[in-house]
């Protein structure tokens, strides 16, 4: 497999920070805009009413510097805007962010970004519990009939109740999947419900929160997806790169508008009645053709 | 390079009640926004006028000076221009008791 780093020298040093593949699918890059990643939305059909709950919580991604009460603008790595996901301020809520492309070859590709998290620094106070979990997932369906749908899930478990937890999780049990108004047309399920998750073996792993909610530092995350086998083949945070030996992905019947899809998603999840904040600062989607 | 362009949906159908308010948006980056509520249900009662209101810091939260009527049939709209608004932008409003708005609330940003 050959990567880009071996054929291109980068004279741009936002990509430089990345390891991709020689095709380069997606540089998001939030100095430059929203680079499309756009609010999760919940099917439905005749009214909104008919959008599961989960979805209907979910508010929509802004540019952000950062900016925090006490010490101004944070900033982004090397520029000042960041993408960011900000929760409602209630327990267990959710936002999604996500990025929808198809594929054209159903090949190795590779997702890279820089990430930090943090609740409102609404409170003075250390506030490391206040999150819950932040995390990302390929939603990908097959363009062969035969194929599947194939939802690889991966989660950061910060803090649950009065417990930091700090370890990584996946998901593949199935979701219930519901019917939405009368057609016969419409389903949907969520899959983000704080339910099935199931700990990464030896995915335990401090991350650099800092000392109070408005210091802020950012982590590198890659994980590597083989679109021909449906197969993770690496996951990688910061300086650990982890066992995918028991990892899979939740599965399920081809739905049949979706051939060759191509969607990423990152939420946030709260831990207290405090908003709670994912910001990225860059993402690199690569493949190998 | 093209200037940056922004439509966001703030609040989708939620039903407003009491003291109601979009969540905080940031928009530092864009110099002015139009803002749009529209009824996506019959409002029960009366409505009050809504307010533009602005923040340091996404916490704390102050009117901007702009006030407009919010929709009084179902499907009906209302909008106002803003400027000058830092970063931090929201809209908000103290709905009488017994009455609701069921809102959806964009912000047209650049």
């Amino acid at each position: 497999m050959m990567a880009a780093n071996d054929r291109i020298i980068f004279t741009d040093r936002g990509l430089s920070r990345f390891d991709p593949l020689s095709r380069i699918i997606a540089f998001d890059d939030f100095d430059r805009g929203g680079c499309g990643w756009t609010q999760l939305t919940g099917n439905y059909e005749g009214s909104l009413d008919t959008m599961l709950p989960g979805f209907a919580q979910i508010t929509s991604p802004m540019l952000s510097t950062l900016g925090h009460w006490e010490t101004g603008s944070h900033g982004g790595i090397d520029g000042s805007y960041a993408l960011k996901l900000a929760t409602r301020p209630d327990r267990h809520a959710l936002s999604v962010g996500i990025k929808r492309l198809t594929f054209r070859k159903a090949g190795p590709i590779r997702f890279e970004f820089y990430a930090t998290f943090k609740p409102e620094a609404n409170s003075l106070a250390l506030s490391q519990r206040d999150i819950k979990s932040i995390g990302f997932l390929f939603d990908l369906q097959s363009g062969t009939e035969d194929g599947e749908r194939v939802m690889p899930h991966l989660r950061y478990l910060n803090a649950n109740g009065d417990t930091l937890q700090e370890k990584w999780q996946f998901k593949r049990h199935r979701p219930t999947i519901s019917d939405i108004g009368d057609a016969g047309e419409t389903v949907s399920h969520f899959h983000l419900a704080d339910a099935n998750w199931e700990d990464l073996p030896g995915g335990g792993q401090k991350l650099c929160y800092n000392e109070i909610p408005t210091k802020v530092n950012w982590h590198y995350v890659r994980f590597d997806f083989d679109l021909a086998t449906m197969q993770a083949t690496h996951f990688q945070c910061n300086d650990r790169v982890f066992d995918l030996a028991t990892f899979d992905s939740i599965r399920i019947a081809a739905m049949p508008n979706l051939w060759c899809m191509l969607n990423i998603c990152f939420f946030v999840e709260t831990n207290t009645d405090k908003r709670g904040f994912l910001y990225i600062d860059s993402a690199c989607l690569s493949g190998d053709f | 390079m093209l200037r940056e362009s922004a439509t966001v949906v703030v609040a989708r159908n939620e039903t407003w009640r009491g003291s109601a308010s979009t969540e905080p948006f940031e928009a530092g980056w864009a110099i002015e926004a139009v803002i749009f509520v529209r009824a996506l249900k019959a409002p029960i009662g009366a409505m009050p006028e809504v307010r533009v209101e602005v923040s340091p810091d996404g916490i704390r939260w102050l009117p901007e000076g702009t006030r407009f009527a919010l929709p009084a049939e179902e499907d009906a709209m209302t909008m106002a221009r803003v400027s000058h608004f830092g970063n931090w932008l929201r809209i908000a409003a103290d709905l009488h008791a017994d009455t609701e708005l069921t809102v959806l609330v964009t912000m047209h940003l650049k």
